[in-house]
């Protein structure tokens, strides 16, 4: 492979796995504190994507300024959601709060896919913003994918100081790893798992704008990025960001190099086989190989 | 209701649905033929989920593997017997290659992986046109086949009900509720996990690929889209739980239910039908947990409450008196024998190292005390011992044999048995049945049957003789370590290793205990190892003290030596015991 393609598949694969790193981080989160694995997840970026594309279409704003208008009223969403159909799931015992979890996620995925589909039509779309392009040598990127790629860098550096050191940021950790001792200390356990739910889908719809930018979006096409994302946090760890953003990076570019030498229609495949790979090489998960 | 009603009942509604192509038209039977299908895929799941206590959400890819190998091999020529055989071989082939990483998942991340495999499938089959013709999906030849395929699948829908009660009486279901319990303490008491789990989804898969073939054949068109479709994929999982899930009539009340809904609402409408089924299957999360038929109403109604019955093993006619021999042959005493020996055994948490370079020997017939402050690995020691835990470095021994790298089923079988220090007994199960699961699995090894009978002695012996039964939730924190004593004893062990069990008893019943444990020894020729921290109840049993503190062995003497031990004075018993004596 001449250098110059190699190089080219590289950075599309980098950027590709920027936007699952933050598919992903918003699982990881709300796993951590909420225990919810929300397989609405990445239906969450589909309908975020498809509304974003509209908005554009229909207005030409810039989409730094569609962001807010999506992410609001997903956060919005989020909070409802949790608070209304999860939270009281809390208080039945451990089996039967997995299978009310997967129900209600399940059944608000096809929900969610299904009126999207119906208000905005099933078709692919996309945000076809124009780009000047950069050409060094022989490589040549749209400016626009360089500016996703310092986004994603951005709210991944903010990210992680805000739970390192804000308040909220803290509680959020404590709940993570001992909720009944952060309640203690006075967290309030409920909100944090609501406002990280909120969250969680907050920063799931930033990143269905991004992607939308440069991929094609469709209603339907949610539960396959859930199940990278859900990968990205296996091997990198739950509630580990950094983790979560190389796994999504090496996951990225294993894909894109995939489609690139194979064939596209092989891309989605690599996540499933890679996890069901890693669950027998490391049985005891990801998290005692880390520590060794 | 007496024996024969429900079988009269099930043969006569067998006989109506049977006689439905005869009378009814096509219209309905094919409705019938479609609720039928998802009756199988919902009970056969939830020998999954209800009996085993493992939600897989993947059942559907089984489905449409049994219907692909179906469908290729009929395409190419194969007669229909070899084609409907390959549907149920390649659904359980898939199964149990799966099973070797999934299983290696619990909870939602179980839930979650299996998800994943459907879209997986979807991939699969829209991948490889060459053999399944991609998403053009494959057209069967037509061939007017409803009638045929309605028999067949009524025929395999009873085979799933008989399935299901005999998975509610034997042995093999029996593993399985102990695992969807506690799923540690069942291997300890002796179940090999992974056969057991691997052998229920494969038997669920075989019957969900059977579905599929039958399905493909009566529709003659399979396409990846419609076979591994998330929203249809879930129906059956969700009908199950609108049901009941775990009780014999929950999923095919429950799909019946299910099937109800679709009909009145969804013929009506062209537009918004997943949204529809996805409101109901939120709506069946939200709010009804253990199912329709364990709500309120209908467990409390004269007529319907034998619907919402859980199914547990009842033996007439018994009731072993207490202090009746328990039913154990008496092992022939050697006191040179070495039981148990640990030869530098060492166990660490990361940094902590909770058992540090322990060495120690227990002879047959000894009952020894285990003691030490908390946290001083004495816990941690029996985990390493039953298998819980293996060892980082050193060796465990039991009769010679080194067994640091065994499974806890097969030391159990070795002849170790173990209370836990909060007790873990099957909470859902009775009393009778805890007892007989450590005994059928454990190292005695009787049938099932035979355990259930004896268990009333076990029980009695423990004090538990009128609670046979009752479900161990419903038992006090007193009641549930007795039996898990009653549990241990079962299984026959050669060695017991009985962790803190008198701290909260009265006076009286520390004695009673005590009088227990001297006599499981000098009857029956049982080894103990007792952890306590009661100093007094255990003066009065044992023979030989070993000390640990901080994962280490401080002292290892005779009683009354140890007690005069200088290091046991001042890290464990305090100097003012001494003086009181």
């Amino acid at each position: 492979m001449p250098f110059d393609i190699f190089v080219q598949v590289l950075l599309n694969g980098i950027l590709l796995g920027g936007i699952y790193a933050l598919v992903a981080f918003g699982l990881s989160l709300v796993y951590g504190v909420a225990h919810i694995l929300n397989i609405a997840h990445g239906t969450l970026l589909a309908i975020s994507g498809v509304f974003a594309s509209l908005v554009y279409m229909h207005t030409g704003w810039h989409p730094l300024l569609i962001i807010p208008m999506i992410v609001v009223p997903i956060f919005a969403f989020g909070y409802l959601f949790h608070a209304g159909l999860l939270r009281p799931l809390a208080s039945r015992g451990k089996h039967d709060e997995t299978i009310g979890t997967v129900l209600i996620t399940t059944g608000a995925l096809i929900m969610m896919s299904d009126i999207t589909g119906f208000a905005a039509g099933t078709q692919q779309r996309n945000i076809p913003v124009r780009s000047e392009m950069l050409e060094i040598g022989d490589i040549i990127l749209p400016w626009s994918q360089i500016w996703i790629l310092g986004g994603i860098v951005i709210l991944t550096i903010a990210l992680h100081l805000y739970l390192k050191y804000a308040w909220f940021g803290r509680a959020v950790r404590a709940v993570t790893q001992d909720p009944l001792g952060a309640t203690i200390c006075g967290v309030n356990g409920a909100r944090a798992r609501a406002l990280t739910f909120a969250a969680g889908s907050g920063l799931v719809a930033v990143a269905g704008v991004l992607y939308a930018l440069v991929y094609p979006v469709d209603p339907y096409m949610g539960f396959s990025l859930t199940v990278r994302a859900f990968t990205i946090i296996v091997v990198g760890g739950i509630g580990n960001l950094a983790g979560a953003m190389i796994a999504g990076l090496l996951l990225g570019v294993a894909e894109a190099f995939t489609a690139f030498l194979w064939s596209p229609k092989w891309a989605p495949a690599i996540s499933v086989i890679l996890l069901l790979i890693i669950l027998v090489v490391f049985p005891r998960g990801l998290a005692s190989w880390q520590k060794t | 209701m007496s024996r024969a009603a429900p079988l009269a009942i099930s043969v006569a509604a067998a006989l109506l649905v049977a006689s439905v192509p005869a009378f009814a038209g096509s219209y309905i039977s094919a409705i019938v033929f479609a609720m039928m299908i998802s009756f199988v895929m919902a009970q056969s799941w939830d020998w999954v989920n209800g009996q085993m206590g493992y939600l897989n959400l993947g059942h559907y890819a089984f489905y449409g593997i049994g219907a692909y190998a179906f469908a290729i091999l009929l395409t190419r020529g194969v007669p229909l017997v070899p084609c409907f055989a390959a549907g149920i071989f390649f659904g359980a082939l898939a199964a149990l290659i799966v099973s070797f990483p999934l299983f290696r998942l619990k909870g939602d991340y179980f839930a979650f992986a299996t998800l994943a495999v459907v879209p997986l499938c979807e991939l699969l089959a829209n991948n490889f046109d060459g053999l399944t013709r991609g998403s053009d999906g494959i057209t069967l030849p037509p061939n007017y086949v409803l009638i045929p395929a309605f028999y067949m699948v009524l025929t395999l829908a009873i085979l799933t009900l008989c399935v299901t009660l005999w998975l509610m009486r034997s042995r093999f279901g029996y593993a399985l509720r102990a695992i969807r319990n506690d799923e540690q303490v069942a291997e300890v008491a002796g179940i090999r996990l992974f056969p057991f789990k691997a052998a229920t989804l494969v038997l669920s898969a075989s019957f969900a690929g059977l579905a599929g073939a039958i399905q493909a054949w009566q529709f003659s068109y399979i396409a990846p889209n419609t076979m591994f479709n998330l929203g249809v994929a879930l129906v059956p999982i969700a009908g199950a739980l609108l049901g009941g899930s775990g009780l014999l009539l929950g999923p095919l009340v429950g799909m019946v239910l299910f099937a109800s809904i679709e009909q009145a609402l969804l013929t009506k409408m062209t537009h918004l039908r997943d949204a529809v089924i996805g409101l109901v299957i939120v709506l069946i999360g939200r709010f009804l947990p253990g199912g329709i038929l364990r709500a309120k109403w209908i467990a409390n109604h004269p007529v319907l409450s034998w619907l919402s019955r859980e199914s547990h093993f009842e033996v007439k006619g018994e009731g072993g008196p207490a202090g009746e021999r328990l039913p154990l042959s008496p092992q022939p005493v050697n006191a040179e024998k070495v039981v148990l020996a640990c030869e530098g055994a060492t166990m660490a948490f990361g940094g902590n190292v909770a058992v540090n370079n322990v060495s120690l020997t227990i002879r047959q017939g000894e009952i020894v005390g285990l003691v030490g402050p908390n946290g001083s690995g004495k816990t941690t020691l029996f985990n390493l011992v039953s298998g819980i835990y293996r060892p980082k470095t050193g060796r465990i021994l039991i009769d010679g044999k080194d067994i640091s790298q065994f499974r806890a089923d097969e030391i159990s079988h070795l002849g170790i048995g173990r209370t836990y220090q909060i007790p873990r007994p099957f909470l859902e199960l009775t009393v009778r049945e805890n007892i007989a699961i450590g005994r059928t699995f454990g190292a005695s090894k009787v049938s099932l049957e035979e355990a259930m009978r004896t268990a009333g002695v076990f029980a009695a012996y423990v004090g538990l003789g009128g609670l046979l039964d009752r479900k161990a939730e419903l038992l006090s924190l007193q009641q549930k370590k007795a039996l898990e004593l009653a549990r241990a004893l079962a299984a026959e062990p050669k060695l017991l290793l009985v962790d803190e069990v008198a701290s909260g008893l009265s006076t009286v019943e520390i004695a009673t205990f005590v009088k227990h444990i001297r006599d499981i020894r000098d009857h029956y020729g049982i080894t103990i190892i007792w952890v306590e921290h009661i100093f007094s109840a255990l003066q009065q049993v044992v023979d030989r003290l070993i000390v640990l503190d901080s994962g280490a062995v401080i002292a290892d003497a005779p009683l009354h030596e140890a007690m005069r031990n200088e290091k046991v004075l001042s890290t464990y018993l305090g100097h003012a015991s001494a003086e009181a004596k």
